[in-house]
């Protein structure tokens, strides 16, 4: 298999996981096989307390890579520069590997819902995440990640598919995309679509990163809850990715419930099996 | 609707309108701010916002509106463990929705969230001594919270204490901690808090004063009960009095041996020292 680079030679880390507080003394008393840690930005900003205490060693020992929930892409609020600051801070200190966040806007008004509510896809609404985009990188000097995320609502007002906003945004604005596959088949679920040929849709050349996680079916909708192991469906989607892109990074998130970390070293080894064999691995 | 521009903001003002809304997306939608921004959704919500095959619009909103509450209850939850103890989960819940709503987040981090939440039981609670207790536990469990996040200064060592000589008293400040808290407290909320944490079930007990200090040694958080002079002395020298200004001022009006009152002030100095609740000199 042959691998598709993507657009900034971004190396594929290989396997890894959410870095969470429930693992640090495990992790720094033992040094667990784990090709590479994500971080949720935010849980490391504006503490110098026992987070971040751990995750200077861990950065010491792994590969970090910085994957926010509040940066607002999408919101109509001014963009906060202060906090742009802050990442490149802590970017700098644990010399991530990159930053990124999600497609999305968490408030508006200065207020935070501290969730990832969904923008219309809308030819203007496209023109503002677009030009956002661009400042973002332009003052962080480097390609922001942004994931796809999962949604509940569908606006009225959208124009096009999501699949085709998230195409249009990263070719438009050049950013890198996280193609969170599990949220694919969630907002698929969610909105009765075809998670193939949202894939399809897709430009690999802009994926650097593919997250797997766990949801919960309610029947009449799924919920993002990253609550369990990875569905049989959602990894027929990553191996289909696999095949586009021949090897990205890859991370297992686990927030809730979140078991002792063998469990989730076992878990994200089942990529494996559709990695083994196929492309070769950059160097990190 | 475009959602080009402004109309992309009267979008989103109005979602988040709706579904911040204390009592739902449905209440949300019918609420005065809501129908400013987008009249018509009030009575047409599917003019705005899709239904799926299984959910209407307003249900699919309703997801939104209650992770909102779901998430930050659950960060509350996590910070206020006692204090919930005490109210009862549901009360405490309510206690929380009524709290965010008053207060929606304003910062892109959630460790302030919930930094009124005290005063805000204090004002709202009614009198008794279940919730007097439970204001006093949760200005502590806030304490903790701030302290946890608070930045690291290195401790002053025992050699440096041994090292300020008593001709030194009437000049030297001593630089406290920045990860302290000193807490004037109703109840002895210290205590029934070790009681929940090992494992038993207090009463709630009668009103007592206490005087609690909370504080960051390393990485840990640790909270301890000091004696009533003790900790006036300690509020007196965090405020930045001359040490032997704060000790006239907090002990030294009492008839005491001189001897007595060595014995204390190096058995609270030494006690203080081992928190780590000095830094320097100044």
């Amino acid at each position: 298999m042959n691998v598709l680079p993507n657009r900034w030679n971004l190396p594929d880390l290989g396997l890894g996981v959410g870095l969470r507080s429930q693992h640090f003394r495990q992790i720094t008393e033992r040094w667990p096989a784990m090709d590479w840690f994500e971080i949720i930005s935010e849980n490391f900003i504006d503490t110098e307390g026992r987070p971040l205490y751990f995750l200077d060693q861990i950065a010491e020992r792994y590969p970090i890579a910085m994957h926010g929930v509040c940066l607002s892409v999408g919101s109509t609020d001014p963009i906060d520069f202060e906090f742009l600051d802050k990442l490149k801070a802590l970017s700098k200190r644990v010399r991530a590997k990159w930053l990124g966040d999600h497609i999305c806007w968490t408030g508006v008004a200065g207020l935070n819902g501290h969730d990832l509510y969904p923008v219309p896809y809308t030819e203007e609404g496209l023109r503002h995440m677009v030009s956002r985009v661009k400042i973002i990188q332009d003052y962080l000097e480097q390609p922001l990640v942004l994931e796809n995320p999962s949604t509940y609502l569908t606006f009225a007002a959208s124009s096009m598919p999501e699949e085709e906003f998230i195409a249009r945004l990263a070719v438009e604005a050049d950013c890198a995309l996280l193609l969170d596959v599990n949220n694919v088949y969630v907002t698929c679920r969610n909105h009765d679509l075809d998670p193939v040929a949202y894939l399809d849709a897709i430009p690999y050349e802009h994926v650097v990163q593919v997250h797997l996680a766990g949801h919960t079916d309610n029947g009449t909708h799924c919920i993002d809850t990253h609550d369990g192991r990875v569905i049989d469906e959602v990894w027929q989607l990553y191996a289909r990715v696999h095949e586009r892109t021949g090897g990205r990074a890859t991370l297992l998130e686990w927030d809730a419930n979140i078991p002792k970390f063998s469990v989730l070293q076992q878990e994200v080894r089942k990529a494996e099996r559709f990695r083994n064999g196929a492309a070769k691995r950059v160097a990190a | 609707m475009k959602a080009d521009g402004a109309d992309l903001q009267t979008l989103e003002c109005w979602m988040q309108a709706v579904v911040m809304h204390p009592e739902g997306a449905d209440a949300g939608l019918r609420s005065r701010p809501a129908r400013r921004l987008v009249p018509q959704a009030a009575s047409d919500p599917e003019s705005v916002v899709l239904p799926s095959k299984a959910l209407t619009s307003v249900e699919r909103l309703d997801i939104y509106a209650h992770m909102y509450f779901a998430r930050l209850l659950e960060v509350m939850e996590a910070e206020y463990p006692t204090t919930r103890q005490i109210l009862g989960a549901h009360e405490f819940a309510v206690a929380c929705r009524r709290f965010i709503a008053r207060n929606p987040s304003r910062s892109r981090t959630l460790g302030g969230l919930s930094a009124k939440f005290p005063d805000f039981l204090a004002r709202s609670l009614s009198r008794g001594h279940r919730n007097g207790l439970a204001i006093d536990v949760a200005r502590i469990e806030r304490a903790m919270e701030d302290v946890f996040d608070e930045r690291r200064a290195e401790p002053m060592t025992a050699a440096q204490f041994a090292a300020i000589g008593a001709d030194q008293w009437d000049k030297v400040r001593l630089s406290v901690n920045p990860a302290l808290r000193l807490l004037k407290l109703r109840y002895p909320a210290n205590d029934y808090m070790n009681a929940v944490r090992g494992g038993r079930k207090p009463r709630i007990p009668r009103p007592r004063a206490t005087f609690a200090i909370v504080y960051r040694r390393g990485y840990s958080v640790f909270r301890r009960d000091q004696e009533p002079e003790q900790f006036k002395l300690l509020s007196a020298l965090a405020a930045g009095r001359v040490l032997a200004v704060a000790v006239r001022a907090s002990i030294g009006g009492r008839s005491r041996s001189a001897d007595r009152l060595a014995a204390k002030l190096g058995a609270w100095f030494r006690e203080w020292a081992a928190a780590g609740v000095f830094t320097g000199t100044r």
